[in-house]
């Protein structure tokens, strides 16, 4: 781990393996460190906002050291019709075939890393070795919400309309994001995420 | 009719309250006020919770009293003018009567102001009315708002990507005068000057970024974040303004001049 200056409130935790930055949220998430108002992992770092109350207990706290994913904290279920307009090219592009792309998407355990990009949006991994793609050479302008895509090592729901480069597997008629509710978004990082056919 | 009609919802007006914080891992930032510091002012005038709703605007905004309020308007220095009631002055809590027309022209130093209504601004008719939210409320004050002088530098820290640049950008960071782009808007406050030259080129990954983070894009010009700046991104950031500092950046509009000098 690497500590990176970012003015008076806020610390930036560097590593090298997207465990470590799973394993260190959570540690300090589950440490409850008083003045602690933000923590936002990402794919490489873990960025903390703070009130200045104790910033030295708070680096020992990204420095736990651990490369082993935590046990989630809590299953969510989405439900997925698998009629995206991309599970043909997917197919082609890992030379499986159209129901080998849905079994194997809709056969893993995924956990949500980090969120970013959107309100909502959730970065997942867990995503099965031979579905890992680069993301579309061209993104969509527009992506509805509710699509389930996958690119690079990730799998991801889009919470509103958006453009997007992903590949789109699927559809989900979930919410994932309610302003109103606490907290607004279904996917909260550490949770674990399955995707059921329907 | 609600409390205030609005005749003119004018430059960039939006009704805002403190905005959330706590979301970022959620992806959603804080949003709320741009200039948190004026906005906790101009409730405090009226006697309103700090975190009250109030109505950011840059100015051409003009609205109608419906019944009796009491309002106060600070942030930028802008031309204030009152029809059918006594005259309003910036920084100072009034008394309106039904039937007064309030308008709130041209930004004078500033990039927006804040108008507050006691109990709290209800936005839910915006953009036809203002209602007031009625909360609890402590007593109204006496005091007269000072204006935020511009004739000073923003105080920065290095940010942790300063070693992605050519050494000697600290110095041509906090050497420089920065001018204010009119691109700039309540994601992020968009420098014009020297070119901030990368010495590693490589592809960042996208971190999380704080309000006041500096961050440079390929074409080298700084972005200062503001309040509804992207939770992560990826361009470098070479600084971070000092959090108590980031109403005054923020308060720079499209043409001035901004300086900045070492934090501490």
């Amino acid at each position: 781990m690497r500590l990176l200056p970012y003015g008076p409130r806020a610390l930036l935790a560097e590593y090298t393996t997207l465990e470590e930055v799973i394993a260190a949220a959570a540690a300090l998430r589950s440490a409850v460190i008083p003045g602690v108002t933000e923590i936002v992992p990402a794919a490489r770092t873990v960025l903390v906002v703070h009130d200045g109350t104790d910033p030295a207990r708070i680096a020992a706290s990204l420095d736990a050291g651990s490369n082993a994913l935590p046990p989630p904290i809590g299953t969510v279920r989405i439900p997925v019709r698998y009629d995206g307009p991309d599970l043909e090219e997917v197919a082609v592009a890992t030379g499986l075939g159209v129901d080998e792309v849905v079994a194997l998407h809709s056969g893993a355990t995924y956990q949500v890393a980090f969120c970013g990009f959107l309100p909502g949006f959730a970065y997942l991994v867990g995503l099965p070795e031979r579905l890992r793609l680069p993301r579309r050479p061209t993104p969509r302008p527009r992506v509805a919400a509710g699509s389930v895509a996958i690119a690079d090592g990730f799998s991801g729901v889009y919470p509103s309309d958006s453009p997007g480069g992903w590949h789109l597997l699927g559809h989900t008629d979930v919410s994932l994001w309610n302003p109103e509710c606490t907290p607004p978004g279904l996917l909260v990082p550490g949770s674990a995420v399955v995707f059921e056919i329907c | 009719m609600g409390a205030l009609r609005v005749r003119h919802v004018g430059l960039a007006t939006s009704v805002r309250d403190g905005g959330r914080t706590g979301l970022a891992h959620l992806g959603s930032g804080r949003g709320g006020a741009v200039d948190l510091d004026s906005h906790r002012l101009v409730n405090r005038l009226v006697g309103n919770h700090p975190d009250a709703a109030t109505v950011e605007t840059s100015g051409g905004l003009v609205v109608e009293v419906g019944r009796p309020v009491l309002v106060a308007v600070a942030g930028s220095q802008v031309d204030l003018q009152v029809e059918h009631g006594p005259p309003l002055g910036w920084g100072v809590a009034t008394a309106l009567p039904a039937g007064a027309v309030v308008r709130v022209g041209r930004l004078r130093d500033g990039a927006r102001c804040y108008l507050a209504v006691r109990g709290g601004v209800d936005g839910v008719g915006w953009p036809e009315s203002l209602d007031v939210a009625a909360e609890v409320m402590g007593l109204p004050s006496e005091a007269i708002a000072v204006p935020r002088g511009f004739d000073r530098a923003v105080r920065l820290w290095p940010g942790p990507r300063l070693d992605w640049f050519e050494p000697g950008t600290w110095d041509v960071l906090v050497g420089a005068e920065w001018t204010v782009s009119a691109t700039s808007d309540r994601v992020g406050l968009r420098l014009v000057g020297p070119m901030l030259r990368r010495a590693v080129p490589d592809e960042l990954p996208s971190e999380g970024v704080v309000e006041g983070a500096v961050q440079v894009p390929p074409d080298g010009q700084p972005i200062v974040m503001l309040a509804d700046h992207p939770v992560t991104g990826g361009y470098p950031v070479v600084a971070v303004v000092d959090p108590a500092d980031i109403g005054l950046v923020a308060q720079h509009r499209p043409g001035a001049q901004v300086t900045f000098r070492r934090a501490r």
